[in-house]
């Protein structure tokens, strides 16, 4: 498998931007592209391109609750950015390539579970659509994704916050100091998936030694131990030195390097908005990693090669975080889960959610099934305020692909209930993922709609 | 009267075209002494006409293919500007090659200034060796050529009779590894291809033809004969672009085909999209160098009628090397022309001949001869069948960059299986039944190479970009770099200047009144925001003179008796 190549879609969307001077806009990969082609490397015998393709609605509906439906929160631009990810996927299945890059445009790590709108120049996630892809297409179960992004990887916790065979991983710049607020150590996923969400908040202004001590001396052990069937990168270069929105001081060495020890199958990328000074260059260095190349002579112009000074204080402090979030791991299967999350039927949290770009405030009340023999089903009682007109509620309902006959039942229960409920809810949505059947009810129009993935052979 | 030749390897062919119809035609063998060659193909076609007629001569030549392919030319030196990337370990060629600091971003703005103690290092120790032809590359010259043009300016000064080619001027499209090798073989070719062009010049002149000589190029655009010295790459591959032009020309105008172009030891294959020959996506590769010479999308597969044939253990196996001539024509082993002739499908060569062949291989397996050379043309009309798929596979696979191509991709079949060359005639129906496709053979078939180069049309190309932040503008094609002038600058001014471009270079070529419609073949502009302000635009323009032939060939006129 290894000396295989690595694939590539490079789809930059050069004709798609959230609004004109949004960091989402046409320019933001056009010195990637510049520097990838002079560079020559799509020449290279060990790199293959592939033209992207759209992902269907049910892709996505198999993921997300679209609200009111999935054609009301994507473009076009987001069907391919996601379907880039699922085609490089299937390649790596079939057995063409060993590993890929989605240079793909719009990003989406933002994008949780329900989605009112765009949050955090998010609309789907690309990555959690790759994972429910693959396990429905191929038959895999266990994916580790680990996050690069100087953000905090929100949406992609929040959908795999349950699932026991998905391990996430996020390091990014305190939530405390920038966008959107969370990634905290104390969220470690739910009792049905207790330590298979780690995150590591950094204080602002470390560089490549501190990341790579996190990348040594926790993400490392914990995906090897973890042993994943498929490993994903949400490759997001917002922590470079010298990126507009977030203050940490990685290097494109640093994310090569970083990529050829976590050896993803996918790199996917998210955020990144240094496009003249870091983009070009991290991206080459990523792609040369995953191709086994050499990176060691990309070089970004500004400020190198002084090498940046980690305040041992605070070096200090990401160290004995690494320490704890170890031993978090280590004893993850010893801890008394009632006395974290109490004891009941159900486990239920309520949450704010943010739409910074559509400006969409969202309550949500999460209930899991705390089930036995399976991770439980979820239901989500989601309002959304606008800030005119009425709040908008809606009822979810997701069965997880490894449920139990009794979870699926209830969850049905569940569904029909809302339905029938005179007043509330105005769509009542169902995602069955055990048997790949999406259900959608608009009670204005009293009517549902149905969407089934493909059968066996299709 | 228009004239079309081509000088391939092993033929050359000429027809003689007069108002759309084949007024005559003919095939010699290429020999050692070109203008011989050239004076036999001329005379043989314009016997009893009047060479104050010809208007036109157009050349097609694998001349360049075969010097490179042989390793003929001139030993060049190289001096590199890479700067930061890709390892430098990869920029190794069979040539000794310097590398020196500078370096240039994507935006033409200087990295790393230029070291000239190491231009004079690398100088000295190039002419030392020998050298007296250098070519001079950085990565990113053709967005700001400054370190090409000084590393220029500081050996000419030293070695002023050293010979150099700069990047810039031969190659301005992205991707700095092809430019290096398209500079490396414009500067080892440029004398021997002058040597081509004067013996064809003589040729004409000994004739007393005096119209326009242009010379076909891989992308099946013509060229001035004289001005097609300082791009002598761009003539490599023109024979595949010859033929696909002559089958453009030959073919009802708007259908999707493939080309089928079999000889003896390769098959060439080149789509026809909706009446319009298909652009390779990336420049021709030469001798397993990806180059930037552009080209139409042509595939050579290595199986021909003279392919030998053997059977290994139960298994028939048609290999892609030739050992002399079929067997049915006195050759020593068994080929796919062989099988033809026992299934007869050609009338070449001696049937008896050619059964014996096929017995000879099935005879151990118990197979009759006919069924041999039915299994043998099989494995042809499938090895071929399945590259032609494969090329429309990469059409359709071909990346795309904006929302609306992803969208408008769609899924092509051919229509048409159209042969010429030699050994096309028996395969042509057998692929064309496998692909689902009407077959055809044109009438000329054997030299629709040289109907193709008749009948090409000069083309030119003016590729522009512009940063209007920092006020700079390039023309990709010409190597040339300027301020822009007007503010502010736009869209519409870009397209303008390019169309001025367009016409100064047509000038420039002598093919002024001639170009025919401009087209925009890209238009391309981006603004520049920084902290939320519009700072600046970057426009790609590129214009061209209409691709494609000057007019068909009628199907009547004389015929060629094969
Ligand atoms: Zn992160
Ligand atoms: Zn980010
Ligand atoms: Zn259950």
């Amino acid at each position: 498998m290894r000396n295989k190549r690595t694939g590539l879609i490079f789809f930059p969307a050069f004709d798609w931007a959230i609004s004109p001077t949004h960091p989402e806009r046409e320019e933001r990969l056009l010195y990637t592209r510049d520097q990838i082609f002079e560079e020559g490397v799509l020449d290279l015998p060990s790199i293959i391109e592939y033209a992207p393709r759209l992902v269907t609605t049910h892709d996505i509906a198999r993921v997300h609750f679209c609200v009111p439906r999935v054609q009301s929160q994507v473009t076009e631009a987001h069907l391919i950015a996601a379907g880039s990810a699922t085609l490089l996927g299937d390649s790596i299945f079939n057995g063409e390539i060993k590993n890929g890059f989605a240079l793909v445009r719009p990003p989406g790590h933002h994008a949780m579970r329900v989605v009112h709108g765009n949050r955090g120049f998010c609309n789907i996630n690309n990555e959690a659509i790759l994972v429910e892809y693959l396990r429905r297409r191929h038959g895999i179960r266990r994916v580790a994704i680990v996050d690069s992004d100087v953000h905090h990887g929100d949406g992609t916790q929040d959908i795999f916050y349950h699932d026991p065979d998905v391990l996430f991983i996020s390091f990014h710049q305190d939530g405390r100091t920038i966008y959107p607020g969370t990634g905290f150590t104390t969220e470690l996923g739910g009792p049905g998936a207790y330590a298979r969400t780690l995150n590591i908040p950094l204080p602002p202004g470390l560089g490549d030694e501190t990341f790579h001590y996190v990348v040594d001396n926790l993400v490392l052990p914990v995906v090897k131990d973890f042993q994943p069937e498929f490993i994903i990168n949400s490759a997001g270069q917002d922590n470079h030195f010298t990126d507009p929105l977030g203050s940490m001081r990685f290097t494109a060495r640093g994310y090569a390097e970083f990529t050829r020890k976590l050896n993803p199958h996918l790199a996917v990328l998210e955020g990144g908005y240094a496009i003249e000074t870091a983009l070009p260059y991290v991206n080459l260095a990523i792609l040369l990693a995953l191709a086994g190349q050499d990176y060691s002579y990309v070089r970004e112009p500004e400020n190198w090669p002084s090498q940046f000074q980690d305040s041992p204080e605070r070096v200090a402090r990401v160290q004995r975080m690494v320490e704890q979030l170890l031993s978090v791991w280590e004893t993850r299967d010893q801890v008394d889960l009632e006395k974290i999350f109490g004891a009941g039927t159900f486990y239920q949290r309520r949450k704010q959610i943010y739409y910074d770009t559509d400006y969409i405030e969202e309550e949500q009340q999460e209930k899991v099934r705390l089930c036995p023999s399976c991770p439980g089903y979820i239901t989500i009682d989601s309002r959304a305020d606008r800030g005119y007109g009425r709040p908008l509620r809606v009822f979810c309902v997701s069965v997880p692909f490894s449920a139990c006959a009794a979870c699926q039942g209830e969850a049905y229960e569940a569904y029909e209930q809302a339905k029938e409920k005179m007043s509330h809810f105005a769509y009542v949505y169902m995602q069955d993922k055990s048997t790949d059947t999406c259900l959608a009810f608009e009670r204005e129009k009293g009517q549902e709609w149905v969407s089934e993935g493909p059968k066996a052979g299709e | 009267m228009y004239i079309g030749v081509d000088v391939g390897g092993t033929c050359t062919d000429a027809v003689l075209l007069e108002q759309g119809l084949v007024r005559a035609s003919a095939k010699v063998p290429t020999r050692d002494d070109l203008l011989a060659t050239l004076l036999e193909a001329l005379d043989m076609i314009l016997r009893g006409v009047s060479a104050e007629t010809v208007e036109r001569v157009v050349f097609s030549t694998t001349m360049i293919t075969n010097l490179i392919a042989g390793k003929k030319y001139d030993p060049v030196g190289m001096i590199l500007m890479p700067g930061p990337g890709l390892s430098h370990q990869r920029y190794r060629y069979p040539t000794d090659v310097y590398i020196i600091n500078g370096a240039i971003d994507y935006r033409g703005r200087e990295v790393i200034p230029l070291n000239l103690r190491q231009v004079d290092d690398a100088a000295h120790a190039l002419a030392g060796k020998g050298y007296h032809k250098i070519a001079v590359v950085g990565k990113f010259s053709s967005r700001n050529n400054r370190h090409e043009k000084e590393v220029e300016a500081r050996m000419r000064w030293n070695y002023p009779n050293m010979h150099q080619e700069l990047g810039h001027r031969v190659a301005g499209q992205l991707n700095f590894p092809r430019r290096v090798v398209t500079t490396y073989l414009t500067c080892a070719t440029r004398e021997k291809y002058e040597f081509f062009v004067r013996s064809v010049q003589q040729a004409l002149q000994q004739r007393g033809i005096g119209g326009n000589v242009f010379i076909l190029k891989a992308d099946g655009g013509t060229l001035p004969l004289e001005s097609s010295l300082e791009v002598p790459v761009e003539t490599i591959f023109s024979g595949p672009a010859a033929s696909t032009l002559g089958v453009q020309a030959l073919t009802p105008p708007g259908e999707t085909s493939v080309v089928v172009d079999i000889g003896g030891t390769t098959t060439d294959l080149a789509l026809i999209l909706s009446g319009q020959p298909l652009l390779a996506s990336r420049g021709a590769t030469v001798d397993d160098m990806p180059t930037h010479v552009r080209a139409l999308a042509v595939k050579s597969v290595p199986v021909g009628g003279d392919s030998v044939v053997e059977r290994v253990g139960k298994e028939i196996i048609v290999y892609s090397e030739r050992l002399g001539l079929p067997y049915c024509l006195g050759g020593p082993l068994p080929t796919p022309t062989d099988a033809l002739r026992v299934l007869g499908l050609t009338r070449l060569g001696d049937v008896e001949k050619a059964r014996e062949a096929m017995d000879t291989i099935g005879a151990p397996l118990g197979l009759p001869a006919g069924e041999v050379a039915g299994r043998v043309t099989s494995l042809v009309v499938e090895t071929i069948a399945r590259e032609i798929e494969g090329m429309f596979f990469r059409w359709e696979q071909e990346p795309a960059y904006r929302v609306w191509e992803v969208l408008q991709k769609k899924k092509v079949r051919p229509q048409t299986v159209v042969g010429v060359g030699g050994g096309a005639a028996g395969f042509v129906s057998q692929i064309a039944a496998r692909l689902g496709c009407d077959p055809v053979i044109p009438p000329y078939a054997p030299v629709a190479n040289a109907i193709g180069a008749a009948v090409a049309r000069p083309t030119l190309q003016v590729t522009l970009h512009a940063d209007t932040e920092q006020g700079v503008y390039s023309i990709q094609e010409e190597g040339y770099q300027a301020r822009l002038e007007e503010h502010p600058f736009g869209e519409d001014k870009a397209l303008e200047l390019a169309k001025n471009w367009l016409a100064k270079r047509a000038a420039r070529y002598g093919l002024d009144g001639d170009l025919g419609r401009v087209e925009v073949t890209r238009r391309d502009v981006f603004n520049m925001v920084r902290d939320w302000v519009t700072v600046g635009r970057l426009i790609d323009i590129t214009v061209q003179t209409e691709r494609g032939i000057l007019h068909y060939v009628n199907r009547g006129g004389t015929g060629f008796e094969e």
